[in-house]
C-alpha cells in the first residue's frame, strides 16, 4: 500500500493510524531480527504518537498525507531523547536534546516515527556491513547487502516495515540503498533540504533526502522536508513548489539526455539492459531521446573523493584519538584524510568549479539525464571486489562510480526500480536533473512508473 | 608522487595500518594530480563565505 492509498483509507476511517502503526511494528518485530534495519525501534512513542495523529484527524485536524502514516529516520538524524548512534560506537550513548530539522517537519506532517535506522558506521560506506551494530541484509536476498549508507532505510522501505524513510546521500548513500533495495530513493539539490540535526560526514557533499515505495510517495516526503531553514548555513530560499506529480503526468517532448560516454561503461549487462529497456519506454511515451556527451565524470569523482576524504576527517577528528571505537574501513579512509595536504582540497574545490560550469552548457541542450545508478548487480555481503567489463574493480569505489559526482555538483538525482537481473535482484535507474529540478525528474520518475517501469513487490525471502 | 609512506608515519601510523592508507592515497593521487596541473590562477575555489551577511 502507498502513502496515498493509506492516506485515502485513514480519511475514510477504513483504517487508523493506530492500526497501521501496530500493523507496522509487528512486522518489524517479526523481520527486524533477519534483517537488521532497525537499531532502535521507538513502539512506545509511535504508539502514543499514532492515537494523537487519529485524535487530530477525528477533531478535524488534518496535516496532511503524512498524518498518521509510520515512518522512519536514519540513525545518524538527532531525535529528541532518543539515542542517535550514526551506525558508530563513537555515539553509542549520544541521546540528543533536540530534533534535526527533518525529524521536527516530519512531526509537523502527522507522519508516526517508528525508530532508528541501521546504516554504514558514520555514513562512510556503502555496504552497511556495520561491525557495532550488525551487518543489515537485503530483503530480496538476505545473504547480500542493502547497500549503503542508508542500508536500513532501502531495507525497511522494501520489507514493507515502514512506508517511507529520510537518509542522507554524500556519495550515492540514498541512491545505491533504494537501488540494491527496488525502492525509490531521491537526493534532492544541495540546500534543498535543511541538514541541521544531521551527524556530518561531508559538509559540502552531505544531502538529505526520502525513500520510499514509489515515486509519488517520495515526493510527498519531500514536500514535508523541502524549505529554508535559517539553521543549515547551505540551506536555500529558492521557493519550494509541490513536489507531487499529477496522475497521468506526461513526459511527451521532455528532452531527456542519454549519455553515450562514461555512464554506460563497464556495466553489468543485466543493468545495461533494464537501464535501455527504461530509456525505450520514455521515447515511447513521447520522451526526446538525446544522445549525448558528459562532461568528465572520472574527474568529477575524483574531486569528490578529496573533498570528502578532507572534510570527513575533519568533521570526526575529535573522536579519532580512540582508534579502537572504529571499523577498520572506516578507521583507514579517516586516516587518509589527515593525510592529504590543504592544497589538495583547495585544488578540489577549484576543480569543482570548472567542472560545474561545464554541466552549465549540458542543461541547455536536455532537460535531464537517465543514467544506471549503479554498474553492478547487488554484492554479497562481506563481497569487497567486483568483476565488471574485464576488470576487477573495489565494490565501494564500483558502486560510487555512477553517483558521487552528482553530489560534488549539488544536483538532484533520483533512482527507480527498473527491473531484475539475472538472480531476482533490482536495478536502479537514475534521473539527474539541473539544481532546483526535483518536480521535473520527479515527473519523469512518475510517468515512468505509470507506464510500466518498475518490479514486483519485493518478496522479502528471511 | 608523494610519499605517503613517509607521510603515514610522520603522523605517527603504526606500519600495520600503513597500507590500507597508502595504497588508495597513491592511486587518487595518480588520477587527481593531472588534473590540477593546469587550472587557471584565477579559478576560485567552490567555497562558501559570507561577511556577515543581513539574514
Amino acid at each position: 500500500m502507498t502513502i496515498g492509498e493509506a492516506a485515502g483509507r485513514l480519511r475514510r476511517r477504513r483504517v487508523s493510524s493506530a492500526e497501521l502503526t501496530a500493523a507496522a511494528l509487528a512486522r518489524i518485530e517479526r523481520l527486524n531480527p533477519p534483517l537488521n534495519a532497525f537499531i532502535t525501534v521507538t513502539a512506545e512513542m509511535a504508539t502514543a504518537r499514532a492515537r494523537e495523529a487519529d485524535k487530530e484527524l477525528a477533531a478535524g485536524r488534518d496535516r496532511g498525507p503524512l498524518h498518521g502514516i509510520p515512518v522512519a529516520a536514519k540513525d545518524l538524524f538527532w531525535t529528541r531523547g532518543v539515542r542517535t548512534t550514526a551506525g558508530s560506537r563513537i555515539f553509542e550513548n549520544f541521546v540528543p536534546q533536540s530534533d534535526a530539522a527533518v525529524v521536527e517537519r516530519l512531526e509537523a506532517a502527522g507522519a508516526v516515527p517508528l525508530g532508528k535506522l541501521n546504516m554504514h558506521e558514520l555514513a562512510y560506506g556503502v555496504t552497511s556491513y556495520n561491525p557495532h551494530y550488525g551487518p543489515v541484509r537485503n530483503p530480496w536476498d538476505t545473504s547480500r547487502s542493502p547497500g549503503g549508507s542508508s542500508g536500513g532505510a532501502g531495507a525497511a522501505v522494501a520489507a514493507g516495515m515502514i512506508y517511507a524513510a529520510v537518509g542522507s546521500d554524500t556519495g550515492g548513500s540514498i541512491r545505491i540503498p533504494a537501488a540494491f533495495c527496488g525502492v525509490v530513493g531521491l537526493k534532492p539539490t544541495y540546500g534543498r533540504v535543511s541538514r541541521f540535526g544531521a551527524i556530518p560526514l561531508g559538509y559540502s557533499l552531505d544531502h538529505v533526502g526520502p525513500l520510499a515505495g514509489s515515486v509519488r510517495d517520495s515526493a510527498l516526503v519531500l514536500n514535508a522536508i523541502a524549505g529554508y531553514d535559517r539553521r543549515d548555513p547551505s540551506c536555500s530560499r529558492y521557493p519550494v513548489v509541490d513536489y507531487v506529480p499529477e496522475e497521468g503526468c506526461s513526459i511527451r517532448g521532455l528532452r531527456v539526455g542519454f549519455p553515450e560516454n562514461f555512464y554506460l561503461e563497464r556495466l553489468h549487462p543485466d543493468v545495461e539492459l533494464a537501464v535501455r529497456g527504461a530509456v525505450a519506454r520514455a521515447g515511447s511515451l513521447g520522451a526526446e531521446i538525446r544522445p549525448i556527451r558528459v562532461p568528465d565524470i572520472e574527474a568529477l569523482n575524483a574531486v569528490g573523493r578529496v573533498i570528502l576524504l578532507a572534510e570527513a576527517s575533519a568533521a570526526l577528528e575529535p573522536h579519532l584519538g580512540d582508534r579502537g571505537r572504529f571499523g577498520a574501513d572506516v578507521l583507514a579512509l579517516l586516516d587518509q584524510g589527515r593525510l592529504l595536504p590543504a592544497t589538495d582540497y583547495i585544488q578540489a574545490q577549484r576543480l569543482r568549479r570548472q567542472i560545474q560550469h561545464e554541466f552549465e552548457g549540458l542543461w541547455s541542450q536536455v532537460d535531464c539525464l537517465f543514467a544506471p545508478t549503479t554498474p553492478d548487480v547487488v554484492p554479497r555481503i562481506g563481497e569487497t571486489v567486483v568483476h565488471l567489463g574485464g576488470q576487477d574493480e573495489d565494490v565501494r569505489l564500483a558502486t560510487t562510480r555512477l553517483v558521487r559526482g552528482i553530489n560534488v555538483l549539488g544536483f538532484p538525482a533520483l533512482s527507480i526500480p527498473c527491473g531484475l537481473n539475472g538472480s531476482g535482484m533490482p536495478i536502479g535507474l537514475q534521473i539527474i536533473g539541473p539544481a532546483f529540478g526535483e518536480d521535473l525528474i520527479l515527473r519523469a520518475g512518475a510517468a515512468l512508473e505509470d507506464g510500466g517501469v518498475g518490479i514486483p513487490p519485493c518478496p522479502v525471502k528471511t | 608522487m608523494r610519499d605517503w609512506q613517509a607521510i603515514a608515519r610522520g603522523l605517527g601510523l603504526e606500519a600495520a595500518a600503513t597500507e590500507a592508507v597508502t595504497a588508495p592515497l597513491e592511486a587518487l593521487e595518480r588520477e587527481f594530480r593531472p588534473l590540477a596541473a593546469d587550472l587557471p590562477a584565477e579559478l576560485e575555489p567552490a567555497l562558501e563565505f559570507r561577511a556577515g551577511e543581513p539574514e
